[in-house]
């Protein structure tokens, strides 16, 4: 356990040496992207934060509720998300700045490159303006 | 040779028509016109004090930004957020329609004059004409209750702005913007300059705030993130 805790803390310390954070987000460590892996189980679609809830198995095996915001449904548009890209079940990982109090509570977004959704199968969401010239 | 061919080549522009859709780029101020105002008169400490914004020099978790309850976000400050907007030209006046909020601002361009003791509204009053290629808009009548950006900086009811818009080419518009408000500010206020590039093709979204959908978001996720140690 405390070798899994080292490797993540270690992909942490890696992924945040190549990440460019915005400015502002207090709440969240936008230093980190730590990698989380579970289970969708809501995804909603609404102006201006959308949401992504999911289901995580602790070290312990008990489940956390995790809840990510992310940018309005304008912005993932852009970026080629709908409605449909994420739904109940999906098993993914995230990507994602955690709340700096420790919450199982974090952000993913334009703001912050590198955050991202992982699918099982590899495919990947990220925020990436698909219609910038 | 080939840069004089380029610009033979180049799209025609009409910088007096700024119709279509736009962001500004990042850089400069931020969500905002920046951090580095001029001294704030007592009056503005006090608000500016006031203020608890989630980014910029004063930035902690939660705080009392009004567009947490999805409050307009006025002008300037709409300008600057993450969202595209789209110049609409219609007779008599421009239209700005906001990505952000859903929101339209009119900037009337018929030679009207700035009215003399306006209603204080969340976007002012605003008249524009063009100086050369530059639509200059003098806005005046706002109330007090937005913030000038993200980073909580204030502004009084006597505050005047003057945005400068000049398209250079095709995908670029250089802006500017002063901001005139004794009450708060004992200097007149010039902001960063900015560049604002075209978004041709997207299409601006049905992208309302709406109050009940963000108190729904506050209570799962602000206010969550922003609790001391994580706990309830």
């Amino acid at each position: 356990m405390r070798i899994r805790s080292l490797t993540l803390l270690m992909t942490a310390l890696f992924l945040c040496a190549s990440a460019f954070a915005h400015h502002g987000n207090s709440a969240y460590d936008e230093q980190a992207r730590v990698p989380i892996k579970g289970t969708v189980t809501e995804f909603v679609w609404t102006n201006p934060h959308s949401q992504i809830y999911l289901d995580v198995k602790d070290k312990n095996g008990s489940i956390v509720h995790w809840s990510i915001e992310t940018n309005s449904p304008g912005i993932l548009t852009r970026a080629g998300w709908t409605r449909r890209s994420l739904k109940p079940g999906d098993e993914v990982t995230i990507i994602l700045c955690p709340a700096k109090n420790g919450a199982p509570v974090a952000y993913i977004g334009s703001g912050d490159p590198g955050t991202k959704v992982i699918f099982s199968d590899g495919r990947e969401l990220d925020f990436k303006d698909k219609t910038a010239q | 040779m080939f840069s004089s061919l380029a610009m033979a080549q180049a799209p025609p522009f009409n910088a007096h028509d700024l119709s279509g859709v736009w962001q500004f780029a990042p850089g400069g101020g931020g969500q905002g016109p920046g951090d580095n105002f001029p001294p704030l008169t007592a009056w503005g400490k006090a608000r500016y004090d006031a203020n608890k914004p989630g980014y910029g020099p004063k930035a902690a978790p939660g705080g009392n930004d009004p567009i947490l309850k999805c409050d307009p976000m006025g002008v300037p400050r709409l300008l600057f957020a993450i969202w595209p907007f789209e110049f609409i030209h219609i007779p008599g006046r421009i239209l700005m329609f906001f990505e952000g909020q859903h929101t339209i601002r009119e900037i009337w361009m018929d030679g009207r004059k700035l009215p003399e003791d306006p209603d204080p509204r969340w976007y002012g009053y605003s008249v524009g004409r063009w100086d050369g290629d530059t639509l200059v808009v003098e806005t005046t009548g706002f109330n007090e209750k937005t913030w000038l950006g993200a980073q909580g900086q204030p502004h009084s009811d006597e505050m005047r702005t003057t945005e400068r818009y000049r398209r250079v080419d095709r995908n670029t518009i250089d802006f500017k913007l002063t901001i005139d408000d004794p009450k708060t500010y004992t200097k007149t206020w010039e902001a960063e300059p900015r560049v604002i590039k075209a978004r041709t093709g997207v299409e601006i979204p049905e992208s309302f705030c709406v109050a009940s959908e963000e108190e729904e978001f506050n209570r799962r996720i602000r206010a969550p993130a922003a609790r001391q140690n994580g706990k309830e």
